[in-house]
């Protein structure tokens, strides 16, 4: 199942960049995630797997408390960035969301130009001094989401004209303009075509040299070809948490062999 | 094997022949589409016929008969003194001027050779707003006094009328205010070149007149007055709106508090205009004590009614703003404001300007409230510019329309549908502009 494009790293010398232990989250009467342990590596791709509904979408929005926007979710528990509780009162999820960048499903440039749709993030933060500056981050980032050679003859065309796989790594280039430490991506091949899903899938594997990325993710052998850790929700308990290799050949959990095997999901 | 009974009836049906079932269903197909065609063939005659009988009964109030007659402003009358002090000529008051009037017909029926056998009162097809025309320009050029000036004046709306057909010699004989003498020396006049019928600018920018002389009333002060209104509602009820909508839509949380606003600003949508008269009345004149018949009080209640219609309508636009552009926005570390105010906003501003402005059509068109806090008023002096201008005693255009309405004399009636005509291109300019803005600024995403 392993594809060998991607030749495999060592990720367990990587320290930990994220710790969620002892996570509820409640929407209204609905518990949706039970009781979630976990510690994401830096530098390394951590893939959620699991059948619809199983919260692994959920929990990725409450690492960069995206969850605050919907008014009836209810967070409890312990989410450590770099050892800094992200729900204590102190904390500005604006600030936060600045150093944890957002992918998401559906590829959704702002309806302005390319230029505008990285440029906004180091806009906004105060990145950048002066025009060339911007320029900079501007090139750099679209350089790193592997879009630049196609844009750069267009950057002040609208994004929203850019095909599906084009405008994902827009958005991609959008994330990592603001220079982030992790990168979350909630199902970011789900809206695109084969072709523009390997090349996603490419440059997430690049990704991994400067961010510690986490991705939720419908397909198995998606999870399977990114990810170096990989981890199953069902029912929104945290079934397994292991290395991809593991979790793929040799399960521990009945549950995740059947979801695997095909049998659940 | 259960054998199931063939609902066509046949065991061998073919499709080249329809079953009953389809063709009852085409049937009923065929009959919706009739009567859906047969609604809007009824709908669009009405709307035919509406602005069919306007513009018949409207156009003629653009054009105005008017007579060119040569006045001799004779010193005598007008100077009495003969020291040509303005302060002594504008003693001499309007009334003083109509002899010259009456000199200047009977002048001008000698000069013609006209010969009318038993005419009376020649002076009577002039409208009685000539004295005040002249008197008016010998005010401005007192050093004219003891010449002769030409003038055009108005005819009487009853010679007015009689070219435009309303006024036949069978119906003038009965009339009290014309005589088929009167209407033969008018005849007379137009033959020798001294009277005719042209495009009337002052009907739609003069000020309105009384009773007595139909033919010099416009729609000047009406205009004004609806612009100060829709300015006033403009300035108010834009901001406030939006700003109620954003921070509904966008800011407030869920509770019980925000559904009960919510729905008492849809029922506020739906409360009849004349009650924000009465709360007008009560409110702006008599607690706060703002002068009656004035735009700022027509301007604050039309605000009041506009603000419903403005904040459905914006709240509607933020509502169509896809929620991945926000949350594209929050993931890149905007804040909520920020995201509200460079990307959701300026998506929902082709919406919120087409809602405005459907608003202020609406408002444009709006007459009970303003006839509750005095603007039905006869006003026949400009307001000021504004500021000022807003506390001024002023009508508005739908007002005007129902105020000439229930005058009694039948030259109003046609100013009635001319006044409308207008109302109606004002209304269709603003439509026209809504669409446009929203064709030119719709974006998709």
């Amino acid at each position: 199942m392993k594809d060998t494009r991607h030749e495999q790293r060592d990720t367990t010398m990587n320290d930990v960049k994220i710790s969620a232990s002892g996570v509820q989250v409640y929407y209204g009467d609905n518990h949706a995630i039970k009781d979630v342990d976990v510690e994401i590596k830096d530098k390394t791709v951590t893939a959620f797997i699991g059948p619809s509904g199983c919260g692994k979408s959920t929990f990725l929005r409450c690492l960069n408390r995206m969850n605050d926007t919907i008014d009836v979710a209810r967070i409890e528990g312990d989410i450590r960035i770099d050892g800094e509780d992200i729900y204590d009162p102190n904390v500005d999820p604006v600030q936060l969301r600045a150093k944890v960048g957002m992918v998401f499903q559906k590829p959704n440039p702002f309806p302005k130009s390319i230029y505008d749709n990285v440029a906004y993030g180091p806009k906004i933060h105060g990145l950048a001094r002066n025009k060339a500056e911007l320029d900079e981050i501007v090139e750099k980032s679209l350089r790193r989401a592997a879009i630049w050679n196609e844009v750069k003859d267009r950057l002040q065309a609208a994004g929203t004209g850019l095909s599906g796989g084009q405008q994902q790594r827009l958005c991609i280039a959008r994330a990592v303009a603001t220079n982030p430490e992790v990168l979350l991506m909630d199902e970011p091949c789900s809206a695109l075509d084969p072709i523009a899903t390997s090349q996603v899938e490419e440059l997430i594997d690049e990704l991994r040299t400067n961010y510690s990325v986490v991705i939720v993710t419908h397909s198995m052998q998606q999870a399977a070809r990114v990810s170096q850790k990989t981890a199953f929700f069902h029912l929104g308990n945290l079934v397994e948490y292991g290395d991809t290799d593991q979790i793929f050949t040799n399960p521990r959990d009945k549950r995740t062999e059947s979801y695997i095997t095909g049998r659940i999901g | 094997m259960v054998d199931i009974p063939d609902s066509r009836g046949t065991s061998t049906s073919s499709i080249l022949t329809a079953d009953k079932r389809t063709k009852k269903r085409n049937a009923a197909e065929k009959r919706f589409r009739f009567y859906g065609l047969a609604a809007i063939c009824i709908g669009l005659s009405a709307l035919v016929m509406l602005l069919a009988s306007i513009l018949y009964q409207g156009i003629p109030a653009f054009t105005q008969t008017k007579v060119t007659l040569e006045v001799p402003l004779s010193a005598d009358v007008l100077d009495p003194e003969g020291n040509r002090d303005p302060e002594d000529i504008a003693k001499v008051i309007t009334f003083g001027y109509a002899g010259l009037i009456e000199e200047a017909v009977e002048n001008a029926i000698e000069e013609y050779g006209i010969e009318i056998e038993g005419l009376d009162d020649p002076a009577a097809i002039v409208s009685k707003q000539a004295s005040a025309q002249v008197r008016n320009w010998v005010l401005k050029n007192p050093e004219a006094v003891g010449g002769t000036q030409q003038f055009s004046f108005y005819t009487t709306s009853r010679i007015d009328q009689y070219y435009k057909g309303k006024v036949t010699m069978a119906s003038a004989e009965l009339d009290s205010q014309i005589s088929i003498e009167q209407i033969q020396l008018a005849e007379a006049l137009e033959e020798a070149g001294a009277l005719e019928r042209g495009f009337n600018w002052d009907f739609i920018f003069a000020p309105d007149a009384s009773d007595q002389r139909p033919e010099a009333a416009g729609l000047g002060v009406a205009i004004i007055g609806s612009a100060y209104m829709m300015l006033i509602v403009l300035c108010l009820a834009l901001p406030i709106g939006v700003a109620a909508s954003i921070y509904l839509e966008e800011f407030a949380p869920t509770n019980r508090l925000t559904d009960i606003i919510e729905v008492n600003i849809s029922n506020l949508a739906a409360v009849p205009s004349i009650v924000f008269g009465i709360l007008g009345l009560a409110i702006f004149i008599n607690f706060a004590g703002l002068p009656q018949s004035a735009p700022i009080v027509g301007g604050l209640v039309l605000t009041l009614m506009t603000l419903p219609t403005i904040i459905i309508s914006t709240r509607a636009a933020l509502k169509s703003v896809p929620p991945s552009i926000r949350d594209a926005a929050l993931g890149v570390g905007a804040s909520k404001m920020q995201s509200v105010f460079h990307h959701v906003l300026p998506l929902a501003g082709p919406g919120i300007l087409t809602g405005t402005i459907i608003g202020l059509a609406q408002a444009l068109g709006e007459t009970a409230p303003l006839l509750l806090i005095g603007m039905v008023a006869f006003v026949t002096e400009y307001p000021d510019a504004p500021p000022d201008g807003f506390f001024d005693p002023a009508t508005a255009l739908p007002v005007q329309v129902f105020n000439w309405t229930q005058r009694a004399d039948p030259a109003f009636a046609e100013r009635a549908s001319g006044a409308i005509i207008v109302l109606l291109v004002f209304l269709a300019i603003m439509n026209i502009t809504a669409i446009l803005l929203r064709r030119r600024f719709e974006r998709r995403w």
